[in-house]
């Protein structure tokens, strides 16, 4: 799953005959001008300006702004780029054509078990929400092509008549083969937007996730993902995400500030239960994390010295399943290293430590935890008779 | 009993390396049940051809590598299971050749990152031919007692603390493979162990869901409860609970749900596995899915160490109610043991194997190379030289200062000898060649024998004889090597004579007899003798091969490792020579015509050959 930039998403419109209204994206912002000057429609339309960034909540951030001339708009993308939101900052904008409008429609396609499911309303923008129930679907198994009667049938269904249906069915019949063919997951318009003096349709907003899975056939994606979970990665996390994307097995983390229990399991299965076992116990966590596939140990202590230094944590959860094949002395020879080298920048002072692990070598992975004690650090270690989760238990009761 | 897979099914394995450690992981398990091995074939074109070697117990078994899944299947026609490791580019292609194979019933895939798209057309291809495609992302499939499908289980030892030997009542349904391990575990622990474990993958569409597997356990009589562990993302759980809820069933159904943790994280993260999501407006929450789920009449623990308790109280139960009959504890002893190693059972003391080598002079087992137990880096740190290195590997001890300095100077002086002579030569004709530099000096090497440097042997050899049974009589032993030997070897030279002394027997005669203690009674000798020859023909001189072999016999070296010091100085010379040639770029060398006599017959007819008949 990944989710793409606006911009990105508006590409793929054009190239599969989807319309869009006319934009541009900048970084900086003197460029502004020059492109008026290549541009008629930025001169002639009413614009607006967005930050062109994955944040959540975009408007009531200021970060849209509707109804500008070329002069309000060089000054709004001046205000924007280079703004601090939260841990990031705005390095994009997107300047696109206000188009003045008569209707505004919803139309989406989702992936679902069987393919996919085509999602059309007459009532699209702020008002899909309430008119949920008018929504009109159309399953589309995989590898099918739903024919123009389906398409033009659905329109009218929804409530579209005459050349407008026509027009419509055609515009899903078009997003149905984008979604095919660029390995989409979903696409959501909303609004689709009609000016009926001309006849003009434009998709003013979308929202578009692809398949990250499948970009070894897709040569021309020369984008990146965007963060999926509502802000920016931090820097923290870009890095043990260029880790995971290097090595054999993975490693995997999400910081969540504010938290005290540290997390640092094994599986991707186990780590989510860790996660909710401190949440029942009515503790609060200060990260998610796995690491699994039988990691190289440089890896897995890179993981844990980037949680380690998660600010003020009381616990740190080394927990995991009995792994099938992920060789436990050696993923613990990473987390031990990490643990020292932590430990020597004070890290880990009144942290408590609680392991819990079964697989291969796992005496001797084991073992060479309950050493630690030797060395100063405050850390308890159980085996395979310990059920998964109750070393939470013991460490929210400590 | 079981479901899937059972004592007779079979295996290919499409793949490489992956592929071939879980066939040894699945050798394991058969050896563990007693039965033949499930894996006949593998599938990897750029192995193909090649028999891998599996263990069975101590047996090994060589299993073929097959280019393509058609000559796999026809040589092995009990072959029903297919499971893919092969990388998420090709792994479409694979599974859909394996679904469309008369014989496959069953395609199982570990392999992680396969594009959604294509997990679904697989499933279709399945549905279609009434076959089970399960994963991608699935560790495998283990039936206790009967077959296992993939790494799934472990360690042998874990095999057997999980009871995985012999069939038990609890079916076992996951998305993540580190927790089927576990709960496999757990079953074993409070209750009586496992039917069947299948792992589904935790990919936003796995092949197969739960429910499949749920009707399945269903009409498999041996299963009476079914754990399954599920997580946020999709709608397979709720799919389980509408399952149970919509008749009366007859397994029990335990459930645990992860990602519950969603509701404090950030909205729309992904855990480690691709399916684990939660959907627009909380829909595939794991809150929703517990509830669901118990209400449909399932034990739901609120975390996964509560597993335990539910599996023990749903054991209880049906052992209660005459359900399940416990099974007799079985004592671990009779269960096998992995075959040893020959190294573990010789250190426990339990088996005596005979050396194929035996050595004295070096040791590598310790952290760096010892030569006659003095570790190399601590002979460089006390000042050693290369001249020690010899004494200790070829003389098996650390000469003096005084001897070492004697080997130094012998081996300096007979590096090289230009490039006429045999042995460079014959380097650089191979160098010419454009021959790699071990094979161009080894050329010249071969050309070490009776003609060119073996004199250093034979000298030390003779003029050692000499000394000692003809001390005195130098006539003697000249007139016993004329008749048993012919010329003495290191005596004369082509050009060098009394009144044109070789230099380099000069120098190393007067610093072993002037600037050393050294008792030279075979080179006193040999000069005794050289007075005598050179009386008689002024180039009958001592020649350096005869000077070196004389002085290595003094100095307590055997005659058979005298050619070691012109074969060591030597290869300096013609290591020299080849790298000489290649930096010069030479010309491949060819012999012209006239260097040559053609002592040959003139061109001649060739006759018929005979037939046969005529024969």
């Amino acid at each position: 799953m990944a989710k793409i930039l606006e911009g990105t998403a508006m590409k793929f419109f054009q190239k599969w005959g989807i319309p869009t209204p006319s934009y541009v994206v900048i970084m900086n912002p003197d460029k502004l001008k020059q492109l008026a000057e290549a541009n008629k429609w930025m001169h002639e339309s009413k614009l607006v300006v967005k930050a062109h960034e994955a944040i959540g909540g975009r408007f009531k951030l200021g970060l849209v702004k509707l109804g500008l001339n070329l002069e309000e708009a060089d000054a709004a993308v001046r205000e924007m780029i280079g703004k601090k939101v939260g841990t990031s900052e705005i390095k994009q904008v997107i300047i696109a054509e206000q188009l003045e409008h008569d209707e505004e429609y919803y139309i989406s396609i989702h992936s679902n078990r069987y393919g996919s499911e085509l999602l059309l309303s007459k009532y699209g923008g702020v008002d899909v929400e309430e008119n949920w129930d008018k929504v009109q679907r159309l399953d589309i198994g995989i590898d099918e092509t739903p024919t123009k009667e389906q398409l033009t049938d659905l329109a009218l269904k929804a409530g579209f008549n005459g050349d407008i249906a026509d027009r419509v069915a055609k515009i899903a019949g078009r997003l149905q083969l984008c979604f095919e063919n660029e390995d989409a997951q979903s696409i959501e318009i909303n609004p689709l937007v009609i000016r009926k003096s001309d006849m003009r349709f434009a998709a003013l907003d979308a929202v578009m996730n692809v398949d990250w899975d499948a970009r070894y056939r897709h040569p021309d994606w020369d984008f990146k993902p965007v963060s999926e979970i509502g802000r920016p990665y931090s820097e923290a996390e870009l890095q043990i995400m260029d880790i995971d994307s290097r090595i054999k097995g993975s490693v995997k983390f999400v910081e969540v500030p504010g938290g005290e229990v540290a997390l640092l399991p094994a599986g991707g299965g186990a780590s989510v239960f860790y996660s909710d076992a401190v949440v029942a116990r009515g503790g609060t966590i200060a990260n998610y994390a796995e690491y699994s596939g039988d990691p190289p140990d440089w890896a897995v202590e890179a993981l844990t010295e980037t949680v380690c230094a998660l600010p003020n944590i009381k616990h740190v959860i080394v927990g995991g399943a009995i792994a099938n094949f992920t060789d436990v002395k050696a993923t613990f020879t990473g987390i031990i290293n990490g643990f020292r080298a932590s430990k020597d920048k004070g890290l880990m002072d009144g942290v408590k430590i609680w392991v819990r692990r079964g697989g291969p070598n796992e005496l001797a992975g084991l073992e060479m935890m309950r050493k630690l004690a030797e060395e100063g650090f405050d850390i308890h270690v159980f085996d395979r008779s310990m059920p998964l989760t109750d070393i939470v238990d013991l460490a929210m009761s400590s | 009993m079981s479901i899937l897979v059972n004592k007779n099914s079979r295996a290919v394995i499409i793949g490489g390396r992956a592929g071939l450690n879980a066939a040894k992981r699945m050798a394991e398990f058969d050896f563990l049940c007693d039965k033949p091995l499930t894996v006949q074939a593998f599938v990897y074109p750029p192995e193909q051809g090649q028999q891998k070697e599996i263990y069975h117990g101590a047996r090994i078994e060589n299993i073929a590598v097959y280019s393509s899944l058609e000559p796999a299947l026809s040589e092995n026609p009990d072959i029903d299971v297919a499971l893919i490791y092969i990388g998420a580019e090709r792994a479409y292609d694979a599974a859909k050749q394996a679904l469309e194979a008369d014989n496959i019933r069953l395609v199982s895939m570990i392999t992680e990152g396969v594009p959604e798209r294509d997990s679904k057309r697989l499933a279709k291809i399945a549905q279609e031919k009434g076959k089970i495609f399960n994963g991608p992302s699935s560790i495998g499939i283990l039936s206790a007692g009967m077959c296992r499908l993939g790494v799934i289980g472990g360690e042998f030892n874990n095999l057997k603390k999980c009871l995985l030997y012999r069939p038990g009542s609890f079916g076992v349904i996951t998305k993540s493979g580190g927790l089927s391990n576990e709960t496999m575990w757990l079953c074993a622990q409070n209750g009586d162990g496992i039917s069947t474990t299948v792992s589904i993958g935790g990919d936003a569409y796995p092949g197969t869901d739960f429910v499949t597997y749920l009707e399945m356990f269903e009409n498999d009589p041996e299963t009476k409860a079914v754990v399954l562990v599920g997580e946020v993302g999709g709608s397979l759980e709720e799919e389980a609970a509408e399952w149970l809820k919509k008749e009366k069933r007859r397994i029990r159904l335990i459930a645990v749900v992860g990602g519950t943790c969603q509701e404090v994280l950030p909205q729309g993260m992904k855990f480690g596995h691709a399916g684990a999501k939660e959907g627009k407006g909380h829909s595939g929450s794991a809150r929703s899915k517990m509830e669901k789920l118990a209400e449909a009449g399932a034990l739901v623990p609120d975390t996964f160490g509560g597993l335990s308790k539910c599996i023990k109280q749903v054991y209880e139960e049906l052992k209660a109610e005459g359900i399940i009959q416990p099974e007799p504890e079985v004592d671990d002893a009779v269960l096998p043991e992995l075959p040893k190693r020959v190294q573990e059972v010789m250190k426990e003391g339990e088996v005596v194997v005979e050396p194929l080598v035996r050595t004295t002079i070096a040791d590598d087992r310790g952290e760096e190379p010892r030569y006659m137990g003095y570790p190399a880096s601590e002979l460089c740190k006390n000042g050693y030289g290369i001249e020690h290195t010899i004494g200790l590997l070829w003389g098996k001890r650390l000469p003096s200062d005084e001897e070492a300095e004697i080997i130094k100077r012998i081996i300096m002086i007979s590096a090289d000898h230009g490039p006429a002579v045999s042995g460079a030569f014959g380097t650089i004709i191979a160098s010419c060649a454009g021959i790699d530099m071990p094979q161009a000096v080894s050329a010249g090497m071969t050309m070490i024998g009776p003609r060119f440097g073996g004199a250093v042997t034979d000298a030390g050899k003779y003029f050692k004889m000499g000394a000692e049974e003809y001390p005195n009589d130098i006539p003697g032993f000249l007139a016993w090597m004329k008749k048993n030997v012919g010329p003495v070897p290191g005596i004369g030279h082509r050009v060098k004579s009394v009144k044109n002394p070789d230099q380099r027997v000069k120098y190393l005669v007067d610093y072993v007899k002037n600037h050393t203690n050294l008792h030279t009674p075979v080179l006193n000798f040999a000069l005794e003798v050289e007075k005598v020859t050179t009386s008689k023909k002024g180039n009958l001189i001592l020649n350096v091969d005869g000077t070196m072999g004389c002085i290595l016999v003094d100095l307590g070296y055997p005659s058979h490792t005298l050619n070691g010091f012109f074969v060591l100085a030597r290869t300096i010379g013609m290591i020299g020579h080849w790298i000489d040639q290649k930096e010069q770029n030479s010309r491949l060398i060819r012999l012209y015509d006239y260097l040559i006599n053609y002592a040959v017959k003139d061109e001649r007819e060739v006759p018929n050959m005979m037939t046969k008949e005529e024969a």
